[in-house]
């Protein structure tokens, strides 16, 4: 499957930032402070010791934009950030959603869940868990028609984002 | 201690408590580090931040965990909003008990991560050197700022093996060097189709060193300077081109050149909103050409057609010898009858703060630091001390921080033991950190504090009158007896009513060896002017009434024509419409 477009208004912005104790409180307090609002937030290892690997998406024109990147290359923790545009990145999302059984048509939901190769995560007679990894787009899609169902629980991990360079 | 004296730091300013105990008796170690012990935290910060703005150097300050901490705060905020170096370092309690609520536990770091340029929580001494050089470093360099380090008590005590590195190196911290030639040369070919061009000088200009560079672009292009509040001092107000300060309460004639020019070079200054008045009419004329060292100011609330990255110490240096010799005589005679039009005024026949910085400035504007307060002597301060040199004006104008005026006053003085140090405050933000007299006569601190008592918040008054219809709330300001105080506290103390009285008490105060407290009883309603109300375009400044009333007033004019102020006792002015100040709009 190939990666799908943001919205005009949303950006994913990637960035490696050192791991120190408040370094993810000063990103979030700078975002919260200028007033750009996050659609996602997402932190963890990547493959240098002692940095983390972060993405992010804001809603914003350009000029937010262009603030955003500007103040969180000021902040001492900040290695590098830029934003990712849909063809110099893959970008997915995990979303897990939970059934009671014994409200649902097992058959119809896993129907569904195969047409988008969705995983069973957890089976018991109480707790039915499955789990989609795809692009935002079609994580919205995969969502909307699991909810013609009675869902019990949704989580979405919000989206990870890696550049790709052929460099 | 030993990162200090590394450091080169030779005054600290603090507060000791229960967890920085093991600093404290260490200090006992240090005797060539002052530790001066103030009276309430706040102050501590304040006098960091004037001994770094009065010599451009590192600032420290100290304070235990809980409220000692906590009390830094409105000093640190003050010294990111004006980008002022300093290092503030604060006990914690010890690690194990961190996050669990006890005695006099706070989350300092939590706290100010939206305050400091960076900061830190030491929990393991090995980390001690390196954060300590590193926070030094961050602090005085790129863009300065405050760095706080949280220190726990088991740290304090706690010893390493660990050395100081050589170099700090940060990988998220890269230093702006030259700017790309290409942007320098876009700003040398606007400057060289430029008709009437301006520049606005800022506090980066001082903070890199460069008013030499400015000078030399100025005169070689003969472009008038304007300065923004803290950029006072980074070009001479004695210069035949300087215009003084613009913006809100700037002199007018600065505010009407940006409206006209077609040039407007913004160097080491942010565009704040008190200088731009509403941006959407902000030198609607002009093409705008920034120089800043901070990218995010770039484009920030106004739009540039040009800019330039990078240290001020290599933009100017690479931009002049590409800027050709060039005269603009036409525009500045223009500029200059603007000056004439609309001089700054001090009317006759009254006690006013004008008339008391007029004379103040006639007396030590050449040669003293001037530290102040916020509110209206903040403003006739800028407006009427000619400053000539940079560091020489302390002032909270980002934040806008009530008290500071004092305690900044008495951080300079440590910093420069032979200057003159003068405190403008007003009753206001005297009284709110007036127990630092203690410290000023303890240490035997030589400040002399102007303290202009109108018995209001001048300038929340001034509001009041002007936009809220006379409807006065919660501004009248009682006062204690200040001569009792001063007895109390044991400093000379003098009380100055008449005009008669003034260059007498200033002589004395200037000459007495020691802290005196000056009060000058001065008229209660007055008004600064010239004024751009807030939000409004700076083309609808509001000129001072009196130029059209029929008043009689001193006129001082720009500084070059006459040296310090000239009297033209009575004058009349050339502009005559009596609407000036009903409708609040200049026509040129």
């Amino acid at each position: 499957m190939s990666d799908v477009k943001l919205p005009t208004h949303s950006h994913a912005i990637s960035a490696l930032v050192q791991n120190e104790t408040g370094t993810i409180n000063r990103l979030v307090s700078m975002f919260r402070r200028r007033g750009i609002s996050l659609a996602s937030f997402n932190a963890g290892d990547c493959e240098q010791p002692g940095y983390s690997r972060l993405t992010i998406t804001v809603n914003g024109d350009d000029s937010v934009l262009g603030q955003t990147i500007k103040q969180m290359e000021k902040l001492i923790d900040v290695v590098e950030c830029q934003d990712l545009a849909p063809d110099d990145r893959v970008m997915r999302e995990v979303a897990l959603v939970s059934y009671y059984p014994s409200q649902i048509s097992r058959e119809a939901v896993l129907a569904v869940a195969s047409e988008y190769e969705a995983k069973i995560e957890h089976d018991t007679e109480n707790c039915l868990v499955l789990q989609y990894t795809g692009p935002v787009r079609l994580v919205e899609k995969y969502l909307e028609a699991m909810q013609t169902f009675p869902v019990r629980e949704i989580v979405r991990s919000g989206p990870c984002v890696l550049k790709v360079s052929d460099q | 201690m030993e990162a200090l004296v590394r450091q080169g730091v030779d005054t600290i300013f603090g507060y000791p408590g229960g967890v920085v105990l093991p600093l404290y008796d260490e200090m006992l170690n240090w005797p060539q580090v002052k530790h001066v012990l103030v009276r309430h935290e706040q102050c501590a910060a304040h006098m960091a931040d004037g001994y770094a703005r009065a010599t451009g150097r590192v600032g420290v300050c100290l304070a235990t965990s809980g409220p000692g901490a906590t009390n830094l705060v409105t000093g640190i905020a003050t010294a990111i909003m004006d980008s002022i170096p300093m290092v503030a370092i604060t006990g914690n309690v010890n690690s194990a008990a961190i996050g669990k609520d006890a005695f006099q536990e706070t989350d300092i770091q939590g706290i100010t991560i939206p305050i400091t340029k960076h900061n830190y929580l030491v929990t393991d001494v090995n980390d001690l050197p390196r954060v300590l050089e590193e926070a030094f470093f961050l602090a005085n360099t790129g863009r300065k700022g405050p760095v706080l380090v949280d220190i726990p008590k088991d740290v304090f005590i706690a010893m390493t093996d660990a050395p100081f590195p050589d170099k700090v190196e940060r990988r998220g911290y890269k230093l702006a060097g030259a700017p790309p030639v290409e942007q320098v040369d876009v700003v040398a070919k606007l400057i060289a189709e430029a008709k009437k061009p301006v520049i606005i000088a800022g506090a980066g200009v001082i903070w890199s060193r460069s008013w030499e560079s400015l000078r030399e672009l100025a005169e070689k292009a003969q472009i008038p300077v304007i300065n923004s509040l803290l950029g006072l001092g980074s070009f001479p107000r004695d210069h035949e081109l300087s215009l003084g300060m613009m913006g809100m309460h700037g002199e007018a004639a600065g505010t009407l050149a940006v409206q006209e020019a077609d040039l407007v070079m913004g160097i080491g200054m942010r565009f704040d909103d008190r200088l731009t008045g509403n941006t959407n009419a902000f030198a609607e004329n002009a093409k705008i050409v920034h120089f800043d060292l901070d990218p995010s100011e770039i484009g920030k609330t106004v739009r540039p057609v040009a800019w330039v990255e990078g240290d001020l110490a290599e933009s100017l240096k690479m931009l002049v010898p590409k800027v050709a010799e060039k005269r603009h005589d036409e525009w500045v005679a223009q500029v200059k009858k603007w000056q004439n039009e609309y001089p700054l005024v001090v009317p006759t026949g009254k006690f006013l703060s004008r008339t008391v910085l007029n004379s103040l400035n006639q007396h030590a504007g050449a040669h003293a630091i001037f530290s102040t307060d916020v509110g209206q002597h903040q403003m006739w301060t800028a407006q009427f001390i000619k400053f000539t040199q940079p560091y020489h004006f302390l002032s909270s104008g980002g934040l806008g921080t009530m008290g500071y005026g004092f305690p900044a006053a008495i951080g300079a003085k440590f910093a420069h033991p032979d200057k003159e140090v003068w405190a403008i405050v007003g009753d206001g933000g005297f009284q709110m950190t007036l127990q630092e007299l203690q410290t000023a006569v303890e240490y035997e601190v030589n400040v002399k504090i102007c303290l202009l008592n109108n018995g209001y918040l001048g300038m929340v008054r001034q509001w009041q009158e002007l936009f809220y219809d006379n409807r006065y709330s919660s501004v009248e300001m009682g006062s204690p007896n200040f001569g009792k105080l001063a007895d109390a506290y044991g400093l000379k103390y003098f009380q100055c009513s008449r005009v008669e009285d003034l260059e007498e008490t200033l002589k004395q105060a200037s000459a007495h060896d020691g802290p005196v407290l000056c009060e000058f009883v001065v008229e209660m309603e007055e008004n600064v002017f010239p004024m751009v109300p807030a939000g409004k375009s700076n083309s609808n400044v509001i000129m001072d009434p009196a130029l059209t009333n029929g008043e009689d007033y001193n006129a001082v004019h720009a500084s070059w024509e006459t040296g310090h102020g000239r009297r033209v006792p009575g004058a009349e002015s050339e502009h005559t419409s009596d609407d000036v100040y009903a409708s609040g709009t200049v026509t040129k």
